[in-house]
C-alpha cells in the first residue's frame, strides 16, 4: 500500500525488476565509494555522478522529476553550503565537500526509493535476526505517518468546512493546536492499535515474508555496480 | 476474562510497538514541517522531540531502537539528515543516548522527570563529543572534535530549551490521557 512519504515511481524498467537486496548492496557500495572518493581531483566525483545518472536512466526516472526531488533538498544541503561561502578557505572546502557528498548520497537514495517501495526495503531489513526489530519498527513508523498525515488533513478539512471564512492565521493556529496534541492522541490511539494487533493474532513478533533465493544475475548486477563505484573511488585516491 | 502474564506481555509489546511507530512517524514529519516553515532543523532539533518523549513512555530497548531507526529512515525517505557526511549516524547515536538514558532513568530507575530529562540531554552531549572524537580521524574532520561538539551544542541550544519545556508537558499530558503509561512508583516512596 503506498504511503504519504513514498517516492516510488511505477515504471517497467530493469532497475524496478532488480531484486531489492541487490539494489541495497549496490547502494551500500556507492555510499562507501562517495565517502572514500577525494574531492581533488574532481573526476572521481564526476564519474560517480555519471554512474548515478546511468542508474536513474535505467530506472526510467524523468529528468524533471529527479531535478525537482533533488531541488527539494535545497534547504538542507544548500543553506550550509551557502553559509560556508562566507568563511575562510578551509570552511569553503568543507562546505563543498558536504554539498557534493550529501547530494550524491541523497540522489542515490532517490533512485533507490523511486524504483522500490519503502515497505519492500523494510521487509528485507526484517529478515536478518539482529536488525529485524529495526525493520519492524520502520514499518510501524510508515503506517504511523499515514495515520498522522490523514489526521492533520482531516483537521484542516474540518476547519475549512466549519469556519470557511476564518483567516489563514486562525486556521494555522487551529492546525498548530491540533498538531501539538498529536502526541497524547497518538498514545491513546496506540492502545487501540495494540489491542487490535493482539486480536488479529500478534504473538510478540510481526510475521515476515518467506525468504526467496537471490537470483545470481541480480546479485551480480548489484555487486558490479558496487565494485564499479569502489574502483572509481580507489583509483581517485591512488592517483 | 483474566488474561495470563504472557498475554499481558504480548499486549504490552503490541501497544509499545504501535506507540513507538506513531512517535517515530512524528519524528519524521516534524522536521519536514520545520524545514517547510524555514526554521533550521539544527537549531530547533525537531526530530529529537518525539524520540525523547518516546524515551519517557516506552521501554529502554524500544527507545534505543527508535533512536537508531528514525534518523536513518528519515535520511532514506527525505534526504535529511545527510547520510554522508555522517550526520545521520551521529544523530542516531545522539538520539539513542538521549532516549535510552531518559527511559532507563525515568522508567527503570524511577527518577523524577526533572532529573531524568537534563541527565538525558547531558548524556546526548557526552555521546556526541565521544562519537565525533572517534569519527574525526576516519572521516577526516579537520576541526577539533570538542570544537565540533561545542558548536553543535551551541547551535542546538534553542532546540534543547524547547525540549526542556515541551517534553515534560507532552509526557504529562500523555500520562494523564493514558494512565497505564505512568511508571509505577517504587515500593515505599509513595
Amino acid at each position: 500500500m503506498p504511503h504519504h512519504l513514498d517516492l516510488y515511481l511505477k515504471r517497467e524498467s530493469t532497475l524496478h525488476r532488480l531484486d531489492p537486496r541487490a539494489k541495497m548492496l549496490a547502494v551500500a557500495g556507492f555510499i562507501v565509494a562517495v565517502l572514500l572518493a577525494p574531492m581533488h581531483p574532481t573526476w572521481p566525483m564526476g564519474a560517480l555522478l555519471v554512474l548515478l545518472i546511468c542508474a536513474a536512466a535505467l530506472a526510467r526516472i524523468p529528468v524533471r522529476l529527479m531535478c525537482r526531488r533533488v531541488l527539494s533538498l535545497a534547504v538542507v544541503i544548500g543553506m550550509p553550503f551557502l553559509l560556508s561561502r562566507l568563511g575562510g578557505e578551509a570552511t569553503r572546502a568543507a562546505g563543498e565537500q558536504f554539498a557534493a557528498r550529501s547530494l550524491l548520497v541523497a540522489a542515490v537514495f532517490l533512485v533507490l526509493m523511486a524504483s522500490t517501495r519503502a515497505i519492500v526495503l523494510l521487509e528485507v531489513a526484517e529478515r536478518p535476526p539482529l536488525i529485524s526489530v529495526f525493520g519492524q519498527l520502520g514499518e510501524f513508523i510508515l503506517r504511523g505517518v499515514d495515520l498522522l498525515v490523514e489526521e492533520v488533513m482531516r483537521t484542516n478539512r474540518a476547519w475549512a468546512l466549519r469556519a470557511p471564512t476564518a483567516t489563514v492565521r486562525v486556521r494555522l493556529a487551529g492546525l498548530t493546536q491540533a498538531s501539538m496534541s498529536l502526541i497524547s492522541r497518538a498514545a491513546a490511539r496506540s492502545e487501540r492499535i495494540g489491542a487490535a494487533m493482539v486480536l488479529r493474532g500478534f504473538q510478540g513478533k510481526l510475521p515476515t515474508a518467506t525468504p526467496t533465493p537471490l537470483p545470481w544475475s541480480h546479485m551480480a548486477a548489484g555487486v558490479a555496480f558496487a565494485l564499479a563505484s569502489l574502483c572509481v573511488a580507489g583509483l581517485g585516491r591512488w592517483r | 476474562m483474566v488474561r495470563g502474564a504472557s498475554d499481558r506481555d504480548v499486549l504490552s509489546r503490541a501497544r509499545e510497538l504501535a506507540l513507538a511507530g506513531l512517535l517515530g512517524a512524528l519524528g519524521l514529519l516534524l522536521p519536514i514541517g520545520f524545514h517547510a516553515l524555514g526554521w533550521g532543523g539544527q537549531v530547533f532539533l525537531p526530530m529529537h522531540l518525539p524520540v525523547v518523549v518516546a524515551g519517557f513512555l516506552v521501554s529502554p530497548a524500544t527507545a534505543v531502537s527508535l533512536g537508531i531507526v528514525v534518523p536513518f529512515l528519515s535520511s532514506a525517505l527525505t534526504g535529511m539528515p545527510p547520510l554522508a557526511p555522517p550526520v545521520a549516524p551521529l544523530m542516531a547515536l545522539e538520539l539513542t543516548a538521549k532516549a535510552g538514558a531518559a527511559s532507563v532513568l525515568y522508567r527503570t530507575l524511577r527518577l523524577p522527570m526533572w532529573v531524568a530529562l537534563p541527565a538525558a540531554v547531558v548524556a546526548d552531549w557526552a555521546v556526541l563529543a565521544l562519537a565525533v572524537s572517534l569519527a574525526a580521524g576516519f572521516f577526516a574532520i579537520k576541526a577539533s572534535p570538542f570544537q565540533y561538539a561545542w558548536a553543535a551544542i551551541l547551535i542546538g541550544l534553542p532546540g534543547t530549551i524547547l525540549q526542556l519545556v515541551a517534553v515534560p508537558a507532552a509526557v504529562l499530558a500523555t500520562e494523564r490521557r493514558v494512565p497505564r503509561l505512568r511508571p509505577r512508583k517504587r515500593h515505599g516512596t509513595g
